[in-house]
């Protein structure tokens, strides 16, 4: 009897075997609801709400986010899958598969009386040997466009139908090419993703410049003006009786009127410099004057603006105020008092799009845009939010590549090389716990075997041939999804990020091991908090 | 002379939490009602410019549309069978085109089930299918009042709600703008897991950047198109975690929008106790917290609740004259907040004065008071005819008032400062009191009828009782706002209580975010903040106190 049990009769306690097999069934569990997502014939699912609210996904991470797991072992790993993603931006499917995979491998060997801590040490050992095969498979070259979109396309295929994915490719690579400075990591905040519920989803478009979701406000500013001077600025030009009102500095009304006075007039100065910096850079020419201003633009300010034909947007985002400079050239300005003609950006068309209630600013034909924003368009919201999530993917994998400098084929070819390799490592490794690496490189041929069925083939067939594929022709052999048959990844130009891969082998070893050392669960009235 | 007239001074309401969440329907609800009534009244009567806390949009489809200006932050599952993006800016046809051309599978959860109000709601708005399947589109509120359809009073048969009321959006009559709900998908609303209850798992909340940048597009959504900004009502729960929520979000508005008021009231629900455990030690640090950082970045800060105060063993819920509330119903306690907030907040929601919320904060912050306590009489005793000096009269040096705020029964009525508002007193009887507003407060369903017998269907007290009841359909309202020195020994109360016990039992508080030393660090500034509120008579005493810390 668990000791636990003496202290408090209520709490509910599995040991050993029975402690495995409610952790494995979990797993396992989470494995049939992921199973069918991978690659890119996998299965779109639709969440539909009980309120009718629509989603769309096929992404592990955000089916896992959707899901309230109750059971205590799958929402750990969960957690793990998530982080995973995290870390990477992919793979959650592929890591709830290997973890179930591995569980499932092992227990066939734990019910033949084998201990647990054997396995994990056949795990242990199988990882470093894993780790080696992943060193010497990866493709270190140089990350030229057609390599990068290679990558995407691998990536964006498994979440949005082909037609889409290719644009959408294009659209990740050039965004994540033109923020990227040398020697510098990527800061993938430079690239703006903006959504807009508007005509179809082959839209989507990359914008090289900024698209804010807001414009000007006042009926006289122009709509569209081109070759333009952007002053970015986050200098208060609205009156915000804050002086007059707080204290009790005036004795009767005509000496509050002069003091309300006096702080407009400090309102209008701030405007005058504005105007008279846009007469001296603009002269008699055509060119146009944009104001971005962090703060609020009052109707004063703004008629005063307007009679001089500037266009004058207000209480721009934060984030938009470096992204704004980066796009345009120029500085953001806390001050007007010492603005001049450097300070400023430029653009070559900068238009006003009205949807509904909502209005767009396009800040386009910037010269050399360091940032950029992905404007994704979509028929309703569930397309809108698919292709986000998907974007976001994609832009972390073409990240993790150029990062990288180097990627591994896909297909399921990486798994199939390691298993292979692992097996004739085995006799290499002491004792028993050469099952534990017979176990590992067993569950990794689930990637191969899931891609196969979810594209209608026999996964038993199918492996049967790549593995022979493998071994005759030493080349790296994957799945071909619309033939079933073996093919050369690398020259289908189907590349995964190695740093996904890498993390992937980590972070399944660690948790399958960790639920298979768990001897004892019990359940006796803890408190639920979580960190 | 450069404030345009007429233009109104805009606010943007928060509503954090999901007891906000109730209190916040009940109050959107009763502008809604007040709304609706307005063409019965006259023009001068009108005097809350709903303006101030609505915006005017457009759909897609070019529908005028008339809905808060809210963001309302809750917890997975608290939504009931609300949609996320409300149903006003909703797809002409249902589009359940997808962008994949592989297999697909549908997981479908069932519509849950409606109650009577939320039947009633939408057959009024355009005829609800029997399936239960996708929310039609419903009739958008326009501005012009005038084009509503007059048989809104049909859902004025009293629906006994209090059985089937779960959730806040289970009586929410008002239709929200698609920016407004947010929903937190980290934490489950109810069940045991994945719970929001500590202050530092709130605040880390806010440190997501997924989280802070869609709090920062809506937040730029609503107050871009705004051409005077008066400032931020924040409705925030107290007990949870959303304590941290708030002290974040209060932080974020503080630091981005300078020189706007931001008015916070710090809400708790009424709580049951059956003996002390580690849940209310939970909820009393996280109130604590919540406390001195929402006061700090707040122009002004008021507790409200119905608990006689908020410490470990709090005492019971206060107790009004004329209304038999059952105080285990989330339902009827967020209504008497939603009514004393809805008379409360009327300064500076007036059409006629200039009056602002920084200006309403100003008045009362001197000498660092940014706390506040409020009180209420739900409904102002006053007989039919009965000139308002003689109601006032019975109560001789007491105040008119029960105490909202949890600071205990208040001696006197002496206070450093005080805002006191009345409304639905006919112009008949006036006197000079800070705000009189003549429109009283409507109370239409859903509001629950939990009123006595006593009250005519104006609200006003009856000598005996009627032969046959009448629903209750408007009330005269009295608040109060004070700086009161009774909110000295509250706060002290709270700081003793913790400053007692060695928190570091509860680690796991600690684990989600807060550091030990922050919290004793909030503790200490509780206990000078509670100084602020001394009054010489106070000194000694607490001098001793010093003495035995």
């Amino acid at each position: 009897m668990s000791a636990v049990k003496a202290l408090n009769p209520k709490a509910e306690v599995a040991r050993a075997q029975a402690a495995l097999a409610v952790n494995i069934s979990a797993a396992r569990g989470l494995q049939d609801v992921l199973r069918t997502n991978l690659g890119p014939k996998g299965t779109m699912k639709m969440l539909v709400s009980g309120a009718g609210e629509i989603k769309l996904t096929k992404d592990g991470n955000v089916l896992l986010h959707e899901m309230q797991i109750q059971h205590p072992t799958a929402s750990l790993i969960a957690k793990v899958a998530t982080a995973q993603d995290d870390i990477t931006g992919d793979g959650t499917t592929s890591n709830v598969l290997i973890i179930g995979e591995l569980l499932k491998q092992a227990d066939l060997y734990i019910s033949e009386g084998l201990h647990p801590r054997i396995v994990t040490e056949g795990f242990e050992a199988a990882k470093e040997k894993a780790l080696e095969v992943l060193e010497k498979v990866k493709v270190t070259k140089e990350m030229d466009r057609e390599t990068l979109v290679d990558v995407a396309r691998t990536s964006l295929r498994t979440k949005v139908h082909a037609e889409l994915a290719d644009i959408l490719t294009e659209a990740v690579v050039d965004a994540v090419l033109a923020i990227r400075k040398p020697d510098e990591p990527i800061d993938l905040y430079m690239v703006e993703i903006m959504e807009m519920k508007h005509k179809s989803e082959t839209e989507t478009a990359l914008i090289r410049g900024l698209v804010l979701d807001h414009g000007a406000r006042h009926p006289d500013m122009k709509k569209r003006v081109e070759d333009a001077y952007i002053l970015t600025c986050n200098v208060s030009l609205e009156y915000e009786k804050t002086e007059v009102s707080s204290g009790f500095f005036y004795k009767s009304a005509e000496e509050r009127e002069k003091l309300v006075k006096a702080e407009r007039k400090f309102i209008e100065d701030r405007v005058n410099k504005i105007i008279d910096l846009k007469k001296r850079v603009c002269g008699d020419s055509n060119k146009g004057f944009i104001v971005i201003n962090q703060k609020g633009i009052d109707p004063f300010s703004l008629d005063a603006l307007a009679k001089e034909g500037i266009v004058a947007l207000r209480r721009a985002k934060r984030r938009n105020m470096e992204r704004l400079t980066l796009a345009c050239g120029g500085m953001a300005m806390n001050s007007v008092d010492d603005i001049n003609a450097d300070c400023l950006g430029h653009a070559g068309l900068v238009y006003e799009y009205v949807l509904g209630e909502e209005k767009f600013t396009f800040i386009e034909k910037c010269d050399n845009p360091r940032s950029v924003t992905l404007l994704i368009r979509g028929p309703n919201k569930h397309t809108l939010m698919q292709i986000k999530d998907a974007v976001r993917d994609g832009l972390r994998a073409v990240k993790n590549a150029i990062e990288d400098g180097c990627v591994v084929p896909g297909a399921g070819a990486l798994e199939v090389a390691i298993a292979d390799a692992l097996v004739k490592h085995k006799p290499n490794v002491k004792g028993r716990a050469q099952f534990g690496v017979q176990a590992f490189a067993d569950a990794l041929l689930i990637i191969p075997k899931v891609l196969a069925q979810n594209s209608g083939y026999d996964p038993q067939e199918t492996l049967v041939k790549v593995l022979a594929e493998y071994a005759e022709s030493g080349q790296l052999i994957g799945v071909d999804l619309n033939t079933g048959e073996p093919m050369v990844p690398a020259a289908a130009g189907i590349w995964d990020n190695y740093n996904v891969k890498k993390q992937l082998l980590h972070s399944c070893t660690v948790i399958a091991s960790n639920i298979l050392l768990v001897d004892e669960i019990m359940r006796a009235g803890m408190s639920s908090l979580k960190g | 002379m450069f404030e345009a007239g007429g233009v109104p001074r805009a606010a943007l309401t928060l509503q954090l939490g999901s007891y906000a969440g109730f209190v916040g329907a009940h109050w959107w609800n009763l502008q809604d009602a007040a709304l609706r009534c307005e063409s019965e009244v006259q023009e001068q009567e009108r005097k809350i410019c709903p303006d101030v806390l609505y915006r005017a949009g457009r759909t897609l489809s070019r529908q005028e549309t008339y809905t808060p200006r809210l963001i309302l932050m809750d917890l997975k599952g608290s939504l009931n069978s609300l949609k996320q993006e409300g149903c006003l800016y909703g797809d002409t046809k249902i589009d359940t085109s997808v962008a994949w051309q592989g297999n697909l599978m549908t997981h479908q959860e069932d519509p849950p089930a409606k109650n009577l109000f939320l039947q009633d709601l939408s057959k009024l708005e355009g005829g609800m299918s029997s399936d239960g399947g996708f929310s039609p589109r419903a009739l958008p509120l326009s501005k012009d009042v005038s084009q509503l359809p007059t048989q809104l009073h049909v859902s004025q048969k009293g629906h006994q709600l209090e059985g089937s009321v779960r959730v806040w959006s289970d009586y929410l009559r008002v239709r929200l703008h698609p920016r407004s709900i947010f929903m937190i998908h980290q934490y489950n609303d109810d069940g045991e897991s994945s719970q929001l209850e500590a202050f530092g798992q709130g605040e880390s909340l806010l440190h997501d950047p997924t989280y802070l940048e869609e709090l920062e597009d809506r937040l730029h959504f609503y107050v871009e198109e705004c051409d005077y900004l008066q400032g931020f009502q924040i409705l925030c729960d107290l007990n949870n975690g959303f304590s941290g929520v708030g002290a974040k979000v209060t932080e974020l508005l503080h630091d981005e929008y300078s020189g706007r008021g931001i008015l916070t009231w710090g809400l708790t629900p009424v709580i049951h106790n059956v003996g002390v455990s580690w849940k209310d030690f939970y909820r009393l640090m996280n109130t604590v917290l919540g406390i001195v950082h929402l006061s700090s970045h707040s122009s002004l800060f008021c507790p409200l609740s119905l608990n006689g105060s908020l410490g470990l063993k709090p005492e019971a819920p206060v107790t009004l004259p004329y209304v038999h509330y059952d105080a285990s119903l989330n339902y009827h306690s967020s209504a008497i907040l939603a009514t004393a907030l809805d008379t409360l907040s009327a300064p500076y929601r007036l059409h006629s004065s200039q009056f602002s919320m920084v200006q309403l904060a100003d008045a009362f912050n001197s000498s660092g008071r940014k706390v506040v306590a409020a009180g209420t009489a739900v409904p102002f005793p006053m007989a039919y005819g009965q000139s308002l000096p003689d109601a006032l009269c019975s109560y001789q040096l007491a105040v008119p008032w029960t105490p909202l705020s949890s600071c205990g029964e208040q001696k006197d009525s002496c206070c450093f400062a005080q805002s006191v508002v009345l409304r639905g007193i006919g112009k008949e009887n006036h006197i000079s009191t800070s705000y009189l507003i003549q429109g009283p407060c409507k109370v239409l369903p859903p509001y629950p009828q939990f009123f006595s017998a006593l009250l005519n269907k104006q609200g006003f007290l009856l000598d005996k009782l009627p032969s046959c009841s009448t629903a209750v359909e408007s009330i005269p309202v009295l608040t109060a706002l004070q700086s009161s020195p009774a909110l000295y020994s509250a706060l002290y109360r709270l700081y003793k209580e913790l400053h007692q016990v060695d928190v570091r039992r509860w680690a796991s508080f600690f684990s989600a975010g807060i550091e030990l030393y922050d919290f004793q660090e909030a503790l200490h500034e509780l206990r000078t903040l509670s100084q602020c509120y001394k009054t010489s008579s106070e000194l000694d005493e607490s001098e001793d106190e010093a003495d035995t810390d």
